[in-house]
C-alpha cells in the first residue's frame, strides 16, 4: 500500500541567527519563548506518517503540500533549532541536521538539487595530507537495508581541498566541517595545522577509523591510548572546533569516548561504518575490490543508537549521532538517546532533499508539541543519572 | 540535473525478461543527450536503500517522453516491472557526460552487446537527426535475445551476431568490427566489460591497420586536448559507455570508479562515456 506523501513547504524559512555571523564568536539569539496554539496546525508529516527512505511514488512538486498560515509560520520561525557543537570555541549550527562525511562530497556535487544553505552543517569527504587514489573497484554494493562501501579515502589531499573548495565554502552560510584522516599522529596534526585559520573551514572531524601505521596498523579508534594521543595532538595543533568520530567496531566504546573527551575534543560524533563483507555473484571471491567494506544505512541504526546511548552516559561534551537516519523518527530516537544533533549519510543517495526536509519536520514537531526549542527532546530515553553511570548495554554481548 | 517526477505511460516486455518503459517527463526529454542516464528511486518495500541507474534509451522533446530499456536482474528491476501506468517515479537526471560526436563525422558505428543497446540507442536518433549514417552492430546470445529491428529507426543499418549462430553472424559482435572500421569515422560501444575491452584493443590497433596518413587527415593533428576533455573525446575513434555499482550518481561518494590511465574515474561524473584510451584496460 502506498501512503500518499505530503510535505510541508516552508519556503525560505530562516532562523534567528545572523547570516553574517562569525563562526568563531557566535551569538545565539534566544527565542522569545512564545507558546503558540498548536491545535490549528497539525503537520501532515507527523511521526507515524513520515514516509522517507524510498517512497514508491515520487513526491516531487508537492501538489498536496500544506502551506502554513502567517501565524503558523511566525510560530515556526520562533522555534530555536540552533545548536553549538563546540561550546568553548563556537561552532554554531542553525539546525541540528548535518550531512555525513563521504556521502555529500564537498557540498557542491548535488548542485541545484539541494539547497545546501539550509543544512545544519556539512562534513566533507575524508581528507588526508597527501592525495589518495582510493581502493580498487567495485567500491559499493547494496545490502539488506543498507550498503557496504570501501572507497579507501580517495581525496586530492588537504592542500588541493583548501585551494579548490575553501573559496566556495567561505561564501556559504552553512558551516563546513572538514573530515580528517591519517595514518600517523603526525599526519593528523599536519592536516589540522594546514586547515587552521582557513576561511570557510568551521571545524574538524577526526576520522580515527584508520590504521595507525606507526602502531602496526591497529586502528586509532579501537585503542583508547591511540585515540587519546591523536585527539590531544590535534587539540594542541589547532584552535578549530574539534569533533572526533567513533568507530562501532570495538568491544566497549565508553573508555575510548571518555579518553577523547579528556584529551580535549569539543564533541563526539558516532558512528562510523561497521566492518562487513559481500560475496561476488559467482561466489568465487569477495565482491568489493578491497574485500572488506563499511556497512551503513538503516541496518546500522540500532547499533548507532546503542553507542550513542552508552556514550551519552559517560561524557558531557555534545554528541552528534550518525547511522541510518532516514526519517524524523530516527532523528527523535537519537535525540532521546542523548545526541544534540544528527548526521544523515546513506539516505541522501535515495533522497537528496532529506537533510533539509528533516530540519523542517523537526521544527514542525516542536510546534506540534508546544516547544519553543528542540532541546527538551534530548536525552529523554536515558536512565536517570543517579550514582555511577549505567553499565547496561555492555551486558548484552554474546 | 534535477529531481523529476516521471509518470509511467507505457510498459511492455519486448524480449524475455527485457522491458521497455515510457515515461512522461518533459524536463528529462528536453535536457538529455545520448549516453546520459537517470538514477531511479525504487520502492522501499524490502529495504532497498539505493537508487538504480539506467541509460536514457530514447528522449523525445516533442512529446516529453523518455524511455528506459532494462532487464530484470534483481529486486529493483523486478519492482519496476510492477509499477502501473499513471504512477510517478522519482528520477534524478540527466546524469553523466554524453557521447561526443565530431561535427565532421559522417559515418557512425554503434556497437552494442545485449542490454548495451540501451546505452547507444539514443545516439542513433541523434545521429540520424543530424544527417549522419549509422550502422549498429548488435550481439546477443541467440535469436530470442535479439533487439527487435522494429524498435530502431528505418535509416540505420542493423547487423546482428549471435553466440549460437541462430541469427546473423555466428560468433561475437566484435568479429564484425574490422569490416566497418575503414568506413566508420567514429565508433560508440556499450555492453559487457569483455566486449568493451576487446573493442578497445581493436581500436588501438586500427591506426596501424588503416595507415596513419588517412587518420591524420581525417582526425586532424596539431594541438592535443587533455585526456578526458570533450575535444579529446571527439577525436577518439572509440567511445565506450561503462557501468559500475553506484551510490549517489552525482560524483559525491566516489563509489562508482573505474581505473583510468591517470587514476580513478567516476563513471557517474567523468563517464559513463569515456574515450577508450582513458581507461586502463587490464592488458593493452
Ligand atoms: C550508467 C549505468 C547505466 C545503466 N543502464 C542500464 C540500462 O539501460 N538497462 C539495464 O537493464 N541496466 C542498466 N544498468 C545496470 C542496472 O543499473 C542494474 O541492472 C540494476 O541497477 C539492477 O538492479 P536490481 O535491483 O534489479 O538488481 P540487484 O542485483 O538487486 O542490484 C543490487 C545493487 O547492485 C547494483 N547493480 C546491479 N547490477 C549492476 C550493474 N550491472 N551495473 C551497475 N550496478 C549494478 C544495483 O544498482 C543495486 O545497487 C546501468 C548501470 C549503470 C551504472
Ligand atoms: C560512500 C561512503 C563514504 C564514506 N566516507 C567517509 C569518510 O571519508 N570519512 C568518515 O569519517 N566517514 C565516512 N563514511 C561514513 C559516514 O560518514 C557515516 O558515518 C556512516 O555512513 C553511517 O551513517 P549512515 O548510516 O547515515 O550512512 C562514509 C560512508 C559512505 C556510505
Ligand atoms: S556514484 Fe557516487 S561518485 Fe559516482
Amino acid at each position: 500500500m502506498k501512503a500518499k506523501k505530503t510535505v510541508i513547504a516552508f519556503g525560505d524559512m530562516r532562523l534567528g541567527v545572523d547570516s553574517d555571523r562569525s563562526r568563531r564568536t557566535p551569538t545565539v539569539r534566544k527565542p522569545k519563548g512564545a507558546m503558540v496554539p498548536v491545535d490549528r496546525f497539525k503537520p501532515p508529516v507527523g511521526r507515524a506518517r513520515v514516509e522517507t527512505g524510498a517512497s514508491a511514488v515520487a513526491d516531487l512538486g508537492n501538489p498536496t503540500a500544506v502551506q502554513p498560515t502567517m501565524a503558523e509560520r511566525e510560530a515556526l520561525d520562533r522555534i530555536d533549532l540552533s545548536v553549538d557543537l563546540a561550546p568553548d570555541r563556537g561552532l554554531l549550527l542553525a539546525n541540528p541536521i548535518l550531512v555525513a562525511s563521504g556521502t555529500f562530497g564537498y557540498g557542491v556535487e548535488y548542485g541545484e538539487v539541494v539547497d545546501v544553505q539550509r543544512i545544519g552543517a556539512i562534513c566533507c569527504k575524508g581528507t588526508t595530507l597527501r592525495p589518495r587514489a582510493g581502493n580498487q573497484p567495485p567500491r559499493v554494493t547494496e545490502t539488506p537495508g543498507g550498503m557496504l562501501n570501501s572507497i579507501g579515502l580517495q581525496n586530492p589531499g588537504v592542500d588541493a581541498v583548501i585551494e579548490k573548495y575553501g573559496p566556495i565554502w567561505q561564501g556559504w552560510k552553512v558551516p563546513v566541517i572538514v573530515n580528517v584522516a591519517g595514518e600517523s599522529i603526525e599526519d593528523y596534526v599536519e592536516v589540522a595545522r594546514r586547515l587552521d585559520g582557513v576561511p570557510g573551514v568551521a571545524g574538524i572531524e577526526l576520522n580515527i577509523s584508520c590504521p595507525n601505521v606507526g602502531k602496526g596498523g591497529l586502528q586509532f579508534a579501537i585503542d583508547r591510548d591511540a585515540a587519546r594521543a591523536v585527539t590531544a595532538a590535534v587539540r594542541r595543533a589547532t584552535e578549530l572546533p574539534l569533533l572526533v568520530k567513533l568507530s562501532p567496531n570495538v568491544a566497549d566504546v565508553r573508555p575510548i569516548a571518555k579518553a577523547i573527551e579528556e584529551a580535549g575534543a569539543d564533541a563526539i560524533t558516532a558512528i562510523n561504518t561497521l566492518s562487513g563483507l559481500a560475496v561476488s555473484p559467482d561466489r568465487t571471491r569477495a565482491f568489493l575490490g578491497n574485500t572488506y567494506g563499511g556497512l551503513s544505512g538503516p541496518a546500522v541504526k540500532p547499533v548507532a543508537l546503542r553507542i550513542v546511548y552508552e556514550v551519552a552516559q559517560v561524557v558531557s561534551i555534545p554528541i552528534v549521532a550518525i547511522g541510518g537516519v532516514t526519517n524524523l523518527d530516527d532523528v527523535l530516537d537519537f535525540l532521546a538517546c542523548g545526541a544534540v544533533a544528527v548526521q544523515v549519510g546513506t539516505a541522501i543517495f535515495a533522497d537528496p532533499e532529506l537533510p533539509v526536509r528533516l530540519g523542517d519536520e523537526l521544527r514542525a514537531e516542536c510546534l506540534r508539541r508546544g516547544l519553543d526549542s528542540y532541546r527538551p527532546l534530548i536525552g529523554t530515553a536515558l536512565p536517570q543519572r543517579t550514582g555511577p553511570a549505567s553499565a547496561k548495554g555492555a551486558e548484552y554481548r554474546p | 540535473m534535477r529531481l523529476v517526477a516521471a509518470e509511467l505511460v507505457d510498459s511492455r516486455q519486448i524480449l524475455p525478461g527485457q522491458w521497455l518503459q515510457s515515461f512522461h517527463a518533459p524536463e528529462l526529454a528536453t535536457g538529455s543527450r545520448a549516453g546520459q542516464f537517470v538514477h531511479v528511486r525504487t520502492g522501499d518495500y524490502s529495504g532497498l536503500v539505493l537508487r538504480r541507474p539506467f541509460s536514457i534509451n530514447t528522449a523525445d522533446p516533442a512529446t516529453g517522453i523518455v524511455t528506459l530499456h532494462f532487464r530484470t536482474v534483481g529486486r529493483g528491476t523486478e519492482w519496476l516491472t510492477r509499477v502501473r501506468e499513471g504512477e510517478k517515479l522519482d528520477m534524478l537526471g540527466p546524469l553523466g557526460r554524453p557521447f561526443e560526436v565530431d561535427p565532421r563525422s559522417r559515418h557512425l558505428l554503434l556497437i552494442a552487446g545485449g542490454l548495451g543497446m540501451a546505452g547507444v540507442r539514443m545516439l542513433a536518433d541523434e545521429a540520424i537527426r543530424d544527417g549522419r549514417q549509422v550502422t549498429i552492430l548488435f550481439g546477443a546470445l541467440s535469436a530470442g535475445h535479439v533487439y527487435p529491428s522494429s524498435l530502431l529507426p528505418d535509416e540505420v543499418e542493423y547487423v546482428v551476431a549471435t553466440d549460437d549462430g541462430s541469427l546473423g553472424h555466428h560468433g561475437y559482435v566484435t568479429d564484425l568490427v574490422q569490416e566497418y572500421e575503414a568506413w566508420a569515422d567514429q565508433a560508440f560501444a556499450c555492453g559487457p566489460y569483455p566486449m568493451l575491452e576487446r573493442l578497445a584493443r581493436l581500436a588501438s590497433g586500427r591506426r596501424d591497420r588503416l595507415g596513419v596518413a588517412k587518420l591524420g587527415r581525417k582526425r586532424g593533428r596539431g594541438k592535443t586536448d587533455p585526456l578526458g576533455s570533450t575535444g579529446a573525446r571527439r577525436k577518439a575513434f572509440l567511445q565506450v559507455s561503462m557501468e559500475q555499482t553506484m551510490g549517489c550518481a552525482v560524483g559525491a561518494c566516489l563509489g562508482c570508479t573505474v581505473i583510468g590511465v591517470e587514476g580513478p574515474l567516476r563513471v557517474c561524473r567523468e563517464g559513463p562515456v569515456f574515450a577508450s584510451d582513458e581507461i586502463a584496460w587490464p592488458q593493452a
